[in-house]
C-alpha cells in the first residue's frame, strides 16, 4: 500500500499542509525541528492511533492554535491499496464532555465514521526510530508495547482482546485493592468468590494474547534469524524467546496431558486456546493470597517478557551495542516481510534518521532489503549518505519550518 | 454569571445545568421559559418537584420506586410471584413492562457491580434477591442485568450465590428485530450465532 496524499491542519508544525506522494522512496532532509519527524508522526498515527513520542493527544496540536476556545487538529490520507483506494480522516478536537473540556478523537474511513479500533489496519506501517535501538536492552513493557502494535495492525481479534484484557485487568485490581483493605482492617481473610468472573474474563482474553504473540514471535524469529546471519555473518545464532507471565512449572505434571516439568514456560503457547485459559486460571486462583496482600494481579500478559538470544546468550544483558543495532535492524526487516505475508501487500516504511545510526554495511544491507516495498519515507539531515546506497532514484523533499519543498 | 441577572434566576439556571443532558445555554432557556410561563404552571413544577422526593421511596419488596409500599406490581395479585425478573435500574423495568409479555416480579438491583467504582455487591440489593430467593414459591429468576463487562459480573455473582436454590435464566443476547445481518456489529452476532437454537416448526 501507499499514501497519494497527505493533508495535515494544526499538527505539530504544521499550520497547513497539501502534499501528493508519490511511491517509491521519499527522502526528508533538512534541519533540526523543520517537521521531518512530525511528518512520520502524523502517519504512523493515522495507523496506530498513538504517537510514539508522546502519551497525549493534547501535544500533537500545534502549540499556536493551543490557545484558541476549541483548537483541533485534522489529519487526512488517500491510500491506494490493494483493495482499491481509502480515506482515512482523524479529528483531534477540544470538545465539552458532560462538564469537562477534552480532546476527543473522530475517525472517519471513507467518509463513515468509526471507531478507534477499526482505524488499526486501515493504514500499515513499520516505524524504525532511532530509540527502537533500545528495543533489545530497555524496558520488558517497550517489547510488550512493541508486540502489541504489531498485532494489531494485522489482526482485529488480538486488538479486541487487548482492549478488553485492560480493561477487567483494571477492574480485577479495583477489587484486589478493596479485599487487601478488607483483610488489613478486619484481621481475616475475605472472600474470594467475587474473583472468580473477573478470572474467567481475564484468562479467555489473556489466551488470547498469549497465544497471538507467541505466534507472531515464532514468525519473526525464523525471519529475523536467516536475516541476522546475514548481516552479521554465519557465526552468530538469534533466538527470540517469549516468556509468558505467568508461571506454569509449578503445575501438577501430566494434569493437563503433557509434562510441563520438561518443557518449561516456553511450551505453554504450543497449546491450544482453551488449554492455556485453563491453565492460566489455575495460576490466578494459586496466587490469590499474593495478589491480594499485593493489591494488584502479580500474573498474566502485562508481565510478559520477550527476550533476545545471541548463541544462548541474553543479548539484553551481555550484548554489545553493536549487536543491540544488528538484532533491532533485523527484528523491523522480518516485521516488513511478516506483514506483507499477512496481509498480501508490503506495509509503509518509516525510517526515522537510522542512517545516523547504522554503519554503512547494515544501512546498504537495509536500503538493499527494502528495494521491494511500495512506499518508504525517510528522514535524514544528510540526504547524500542514503542516496548513494539507493539502487533506485529517489524523492527528495526539504522540510522547512512545516512546508515541503521540491528541489528537484 | 453577570450583575444583570437577579440571583434567584441564576440560581435556578444552576440547577438544572447540574441534571444529565443540560447545558448553561439549555438551562438558561428553561429558566426564562418558567418566568414568562403562566404562575399555575411554574408552581406545578415545583410541586411535582417536590413530591418526587416526599412521596417516593422504594418497595421494601423489589426496591422499585413506588410511592406505595409495597409497589403496585408487588400488589397485584395477577402477577406471578414464582417468576422474578432481576434489573439494574428502575428504567429498566419500564423498559419490560412496556413489552406487555412480562406477568412476573421485579428485583431492583440498584447498579452493577464495578470494583473501581468502588459498587461490590454489598452496596447493591443483592442481599434482599437471596432472602426473597429463600422463599418456597419463587421459582425462576431471570437475569436482566446490562450486557457488558459489569452486567456479566453482577449476573455471575448472583448465579453463584444462588445455584441449586432456584431457576435461574439469562436474558438471551442477540439481533434487535427487523435487524439486517449486514449492519449487525460483529460481536453481536458472533453472540447470536452462539445463542442459536433449534427450529421447531410448532
Amino acid at each position: 500500500m501507499h499514501i497519494t496524499h497527505l493533508s495535515l491542519t494544526n499538527f505539530r508544525n504544521y499550520a497547513r499542509l497539501e502534499q501528493s506522494f508519490p511511491d517509491g522512496v521519499i527522502i526528508l532532509y533538512g534541519n533540526n525541528a523543520q517537521g521531518k519527524t512530525s511528518l512520520l508522526e502524523s502517519i504512523y498515527y493515522m495507523a496506530t492511533s498513538r504517537s510514539p513520542y508522546t502519551q497525549s493527544d493534547r501535544q500533537l496540536i500545534s502549540w499556536l492554535v493551543l490557545g484558541d476556545p476549541l483548537p483541533f487538529a485534522r489529519l487526512v490520507a488517500e491510500i491506494s491499496t490493494a483493495e482499491g483506494l481509502k480515506r482515512v480522516e482523524v479529528t483531534l478536537a477540544k470538545k465539552l464532555v458532560g462538564k469537562s473540556y477534552r480532546f476527543v478523537k473522530e475517525i472517519r474511513v471513507n467518509g463513515l465514521p468509526r471507531k478507534v479500533m477499526d482505524l488499526l489496519g486501515q493504514i500499515r506501517v513499520v516505524l524504525f526510530l532511532p530509540q527502537d535501538m533500545a528495543l533489545v536492552e530497555g524496558s520488558p513493557s517497550e517489547r510488550r508495547r512493541y508486540l502489541n502494535i504489531t498485532l494489531c495492525q494485522t489482526n482485529p481479534d488480538y486488538c479486541r482482546a487487548l482492549n478488553q484484557y485492560e480493561k477487567v485487568l483494571k477492574q480485577r485490581n479495583a477489587l484486589l485493592k478493596q479485599l487487601q483493605e478488607n483483610d488489613q482492617r478486619r484481621g481475616r481473610r475475605s472472600d474470594t468468590s467475587q474473583l472468580a468472573f473477573w478470572d474467567e474474563k481475564l484468562a479467555a482474553h489473556g489466551a488470547c494474547l498469549i497465544a497471538g504473540r507467541f505466534r507472531l514471535v515464532k514468525e519473526l524469529e525464523t525471519r529475523a534469524q536467516a536475516i541476522h546471519r546475514d548481516l552479521s555473518g554465519q557465526d552468530e545464532n538469534l533466538r527470540m524467546r517469549y516468556e509468558p507471565g505467568f508461571d506454569v512449572t509449578d503445575q501438577p505434571s501430566g494434569q493437563m496431558g503433557f509434562s510441563t516439568g520438561d518443557l518449561g514456560a516456553s511450551a505453554l503457547p504450543q497449546l491450544p486456546q482453551e488449554e492455556i485459559t485453563s491453565l492460566f486460571i489455575d495460576s490466578l486462583r494459586k496466587n490469590y493470597a499474593l495478589d491480594i496482600s499485593r493489591g494488584i494481579t502479580t500474573i498474566g500478559p502485562q508481565r510478559d517478557e520477550l527476550r533476545f538470544l545471541i548463541n544462548g546468550y541474553d543479548l539484553g544483558i551481555y550484548g554489545s551495542r553493536g549487536q543491540g543495532r544488528t538484532t533491532v535492524l533485523a527484528l523491523k526487516l522480518a516485521e516488513l516481510t511478516w506483514m506483507e505475508e499477512q496481509t498480501g501487500e508490503p506495509p509503509i516504511l518509516l525510517l526515522d534518521e537510522v542512517a545516523a545510526e547504522l554503519d554503512p554495511h547494515r544501512r546498504g544491507y537495509l536500503l538493499e532489503r527494502i528495494d521491494n516495498v511500495r512506499q518508504v519515507l525517510m528522514t535524514t539531515a544528510e540526504p547524500a549518505l542514503l542516496e548513494d546506497m539507493l539502487h533506485v532514484g529517489a524523492t527528495r523533499w526539504r522540510v522547512k519550518a512545516g512546508a515541503i519543498e521540491h528541489t528537484d | 454569571m453577570s450583575k444583570a441577572v437577579p440571583a434567584s434566576v441564576t440560581r435556578l439556571i444552576e440547577e438544572f445545568a447540574r441534571l444529565p443532558g443540560i447545558g448553561t445555554k439549555t438551562a438558561a432557556r428553561l429558566t426564562y421559559y418558567l418566568l414568562r410561563a403562566p404562575d399555575e404552571h411554574t408552581l406545578a413544577l415545583s410541586e411535582a418537584l417536590r413530591d418526587l422526593k416526599t412521596s417516593t421511596r422504594t418497595c421494601s419488596i423489589c426496591h422499585n420506586i413506588t410511592e406505595t409500599d409495597p409497589c403496585a406490581v408487588c400488589a397485584d395479585e395477577n402477577r406471578d410471584a414464582g417468576l422474578i425478573c432481576v434489573v439494574e435500574e428502575p428504567l429498566d423495568v419500564l423498559a419490560i413492562e412496556r413489552t406487555g409479555t412480562f406477568t412476573g416480579r421485579y428485583h431492583v438491583l440498584h447498579g452493577a457491580i464495578n470494583p473501581m467504582e468502588g459498587i461490590g455487591p454489598d452496596q447493591l440489593r443483592i442481599r434482599e434477591l437471596l432472602a426473597r430467593i429463600g422463599t418456597p414459591d419463587v421459582r425462576e429468576i431471570i437475569l436482566a442485568t446490562n450486557v457488558g463487562l459489569e452486567g456479566d459480573a453482577t449476573a455471575m455473582y448472583i448465579y453463584q450465590r444462588a445455584r441449586g436454590k432456584v431457576r435461574i435464566t439469562r436474558l438471551a443476547r442477540g439481533l434487535p428485530v427487523g435487524g439486517d445481518l449486514e449492519y449487525a456489529d460483529s460481536v453481536t452476532l458472533a453472540g447470536a450465532l452462539d445463542g442459536r437454537r433449534e427450529m421447531d416448526g410448532d
